[in-house]
């Protein structure tokens, strides 16, 4: 660690050896956290800081890589069990064992986990190597599963409280989380900080020929995309946008759903679109590589965020990066990033007949699409890059080395 | 299944036990005998949920020495993830 002071004599760390544990990190991708995870490690190693990323083996993915300066360690999982909880707690005591490695030849300064997924190998790896720990909380269990239902959703929301009164600092992505957190978890408000999710907008700065994309994903090059991203799972609220549809292409018989992503809600959601006789006008193309999700989305008219619980909504700021005008759920972290009207358009929670609305606007209106986009893009290079959510981040790691 | 998800449709539910046991690579592939002791199915109704997930390209399958194993792909992987990230 190299340390200076400023001219208040306070410590100020220059470079540091960060331990970062996440069960997720490209190409390992299932929710947010992976893309997260690997644009604060990449900007955190261009600060001059040394990242190692400790996450899960995934098929095709080498044990160890150098990303972008970030030194990211895979470890297999060499255990498994029938029961989640029991596979995640094995997991973890590879994590751990690839952190006393590593740990015999480096001093890490900090350890940041991300989510109740590493909390028993981040916990353990804090007492063993005396280092603090930060804990990025990115959704809880209650609030992915609308309460607390079963056993495994009470140990887990255990686990998360666990990590959080066992860190040092708490970081959330947004002031809707901060509030979830500190009322459940009852914790102390100065514990928290509030750090937003980023975007390297660079990527979307490519030029795509909007009807070869389409053309490649079976659309024709008359039809108007009106694109979904994400997992396919309840708490996305996919149900209400395909509920929008038969409203949409009333208005607009041009406009094409197509939603990216998997989960285990999508046979319902295929059984849902045949069932109100929309399956023609609603196309499922399941995971796509970055590279074709960036181009699908710079040929897309619309982004369409349905989700009934979201605590940040990076694919926000994706849309917001790209051009694309969006209609959003007002809830959470969406209803912070996007200004109704001006950044985008804000629908009512669980409501097809808004969302509907929101869609045929910006199909409707070319002027009020464009105001959106140019608003959303001075936004993301005001307040959303990686190296501004790093800067903060170091500031916390700061503070949980002095406190 | 105990827990989360106890009503899964059977081939998900072969697809969580597969992932969660760690047969995730072609070296760690099981034969259809193997997982039906798994997952506690008749074989029968084993090798219908293994041919759903084969369509969805959930799992692959390769055969040595005419013994065929299977194993969960990286579109499976995210499958089963989803439900609890």
């Amino acid at each position: 660690m190299w340390i200076c002071c400023n001219i208040t004599g306070h410590l100020l760390v220059i470079f540091m050896n960060i331990c970062m544990l996440s069960w997720e990190y490209p190409p390992r991708i299932v929710g947010g956290i992976s893309r997260h995870c690997q644009g604060l490690a990449r900007a955190l190693a261009k600060m001059g800081h040394t990242v190692y990323l400790i996450t899960l083996d995934f098929p095709g993915a080498p044990y160890y890589e150098e990303d972008e300066g970030v030194r990211v360690y895979r470890t297999a999982i060499e255990l498994g069990h029938p029961n989640f909880i029991v596979w995640v707690l094995l997991f973890n005591h590879f994590m751990e064992k690839k952190v006393a490695m590593l740990s015999k030849q480096e001093k890490f300064e900090v350890i940041h986990a991300h989510d109740w997924l590493v909390a028993p190998a981040s916990i353990s790896s804090k007492h063993y190597l005396g280092a603090p720990l930060i804990s990025t909380i990115h959704s809880t269990e209650v609030g992915r599963s609308r309460g607390l239902h079963n056993p495994d959703s009470y140990l887990i929301d255990g686990l998360e409280w666990w990590l959080t009164y066992e860190s040092k600092r708490i970081i959330v992505i947004s002031n809707s989380m901060r509030q979830e957190v500190r009322e459940h978890f009852r914790l102390p408000d100065e514990k928290i900080d509030v750090i937003p999710n980023a975007i390297d907008s660079s990527k979307y700065e490519i030029r795509v020929d909007r009807d070869d994309v389409k053309r490649r994903f079976g659309i024709d090059s008359s039809e108007r995309i009106v694109l979904f991203i994400g997992r396919l799972v309840p708490q996305k609220g996919v149900e209400y946008l395909i509920m929008a549809t038969p409203k949409i292409i009333e208005k607009h018989p041009e406009a094409r759903v197509v939603i990216v992503g998997n989960g285990w809600s999508k046979d319902y959601l295929l059984n849902l679109a045949s069932s109100i006789g929309c399956q023609h006008k609603v196309l499922f193309l399941g995971f796509l590589s970055d590279q074709d999700l960036i181009e699908l989305t710079l040929s897309s008219d619309v982004l369409v965020i349905p989700s009934i619980y979201e605590p940040f909504g990076i694919v926000a700021l994706e849309g917001m990066a790209a051009g694309v005008p969006i209609v959003a759920s007002n809830t959470g972290g969406l209803a912070e990033i996007i200004e109704h009207d001006k950044t985008g358009f804000l629908a009512y929670k669980e409501n097809p007949d808004s969302i509907a609305y929101g869609v045929n606007k910006i199909l409707s209106d070319p002027g009020y699409a464009s105001w959106l986009v140019q608003n959303a893009k001075r936004k993301i290079r005001e307040v959303y890059s990686w190296d501004a959510v790093a800067r903060k981040t170091v500031e916390t790691y700061e503070k949980a080395l002095r406190e | 299944m105990s827990g989360k998800f106890s009503s899964l449709p059977g081939e998900i539910y072969m697809l969580h036990i597969l992932h969660n046991i760690g047969a995730t690579s072609p070296e760690r592939a099981l034969t259809l005998e193997e997982i039906a002791r798994w997952t506690a199915m008749d074989p029968l109704e084993a090798e219908i949920n293994l041919r759903k997930l084969l369509k969805d390209r959930y799992i692959s399958v390769e055969e040595t020495l005419g013994v065929k194993r299977y194993f969960v792909t990286a579109d499976g992987i995210r499958k089963v993830l989803s439900m609890y990230s």
